[in-house]
Formats: C-alpha cells, sequence, structure tokens
C-alpha cells in the first residue's frame, strides 16, 4: 500500500499535506549514501536522492523540496517547514511520520517515528475507520 | 565513521526529545500556517477544521 494510492483513494474526503522538513540523511549529514546503509534504503524507497545537502536557507529548502516534489510523483501538495524546523520540531517528524487530523482539530492517528513506525497500511485503516464513524454519525 | 556515529546519535537524542511532546491521539493538533515550494500559496492547518480531516505526510527527500 503506498501513499500516492491512498492518496488516489481518499483525496476527496481528506485534505492531504506533505510537509516537507529536515533532511533525513544529507551528505553533510548522517549520510546513507554508500555501502550497505545505500543499497537498504534504495531498497525501501526507489526514489531517494543521496546528492542533497542539508538546505540552511528557506530558499534552499524550498529548491530541493520541489525536487522531491517532482520526483516522488505524489500528485499532493508540497509545504515547506521555515528553517527553524517548528513544525518538524512541534510533531516530531523527523525523518518522516504520518498523522490524520480529525475534523476536531484533534489528533486521530499518530504514526511511528520512520523509517520503523512508517505504516502506509496502518494509516489507511485510520483513515478508513475515521471515514467510518464520520458516516455513521452523519446518517 | 566517527562522524557518521556523531550524527546518528544526535538524531536519535533529537528523536528522543521531541518524541516526547508530539501531539498524542485525541490532544490537539499543533497548528501551523506553511507556504508551497514557490513561498507561496498559505494553507493553515486550522483553516480545515470542520470541513474535513488532514492527513499530514511528514518526510525529506533523503
Amino acid at each position: 500500500m503506498s501513499l500516492r494510492e491512498i492518496y488516489a483513494q481518499y483525496h476527496e474526503q481528506v485534505q492531504f499535506l506533505v510537509i516537507y522538513i529536515r533532511e533525513a540523511h544529507p551528505v553533510d549529514g548522517w549520510w546513507f549514501g554508500k555501502g550497505l546503509p545505500k543499497v537498504m534504503l534504495k531498497a525501501s524507497r526507489s526514489k531517494v536522492a543521496f546528492d542533497v545537502y542539508d538546505p540552511k536557507t528557506i530558499e534552499e529548502r524550498r529548491s530541493v523540496a520541489a525536487r522531491c516534489e517532482d520526483a516522488l510523483e505524489y500528485r499532493i501538495n508540497t509545504y515547506i517547514d521555515e528553517i527553524d524546523d517548528a513544525v518538524n520540531n512541534a510533531y516530531a517528524a523527523h525523518p518522516t511520520r504520518l498523522y490524520l487530523v480529525g475534523m476536531d482539530g484533534r489528533v486521530a492517528y499518530a504514526g511511528g517515528l520512520g523509517p520503523f513506525g512508517f505504516k502506509p497500511a496502518e494509516f489507511k485503516s485510520a483513515i478508513e475507520e475515521y471515514l467510518r464513524v464520520l458516516e455513521g454519525k452523519a446518517a | 565513521m566517527t562522524t557518521q556515529i556523531q550524527h546518528r546519535n544526535k538524531a536519535k537524542a533529537w528523536q528522543e526529545k521531541f518524541n516526547a511532546t508530539a501531539p498524542k491521539v485525541g490532544e490537539l493538533a499543533p497548528d501551523f500556517e506553511l507556504k508551497d515550494v514557490d513561498g507561496q500559496n498559505p494553507i493553515r492547518l486550522s483553516s480545515f477544521q470542520n470541513t474535513k480531516p488532514v492527513a499530514l505526510i511528514f518526510g525529506s527527500y533523503t
């Protein structure tokens, strides 16, 4: 189950937002660009980049995010966390994370920290359950 | 290799610190306003309240 498939199925009922945050494995950080880490990362995320440095300005961050948006082809609008990482910090989102926020503004699903807690199938089930309950209330 | 271990340890420390205060199910989601890749079209999470549930997908390119 991919995020692209989840988006295709639920985008009319759910607002999807991709939030681009600080790079997980930039060249100048905890880089996975060689050896076994590269093989493993490439196997789990075929479109991952290995040549990206950690953006230092919001302009650099927007530029890398645009590359990411084009490469991943989620067709979901990408929004960029500011350089102070405020949203990333508030959601403890680094390196990847999934949330569902209900219509009441409360968290309906909080995924685990990526990569091991990043579970699209579990996310899809949470969306299904939320919409089922919502439809039940409306009936 | 030592540098890589330092980066890993730094990432783990960050996760432990912020994961403790990350919003849990049933808690209010922290509001935010962010712009798109062109620095345009600001979007505010709370603008969807009472309208649509919101799926937040956090990630990066690496």
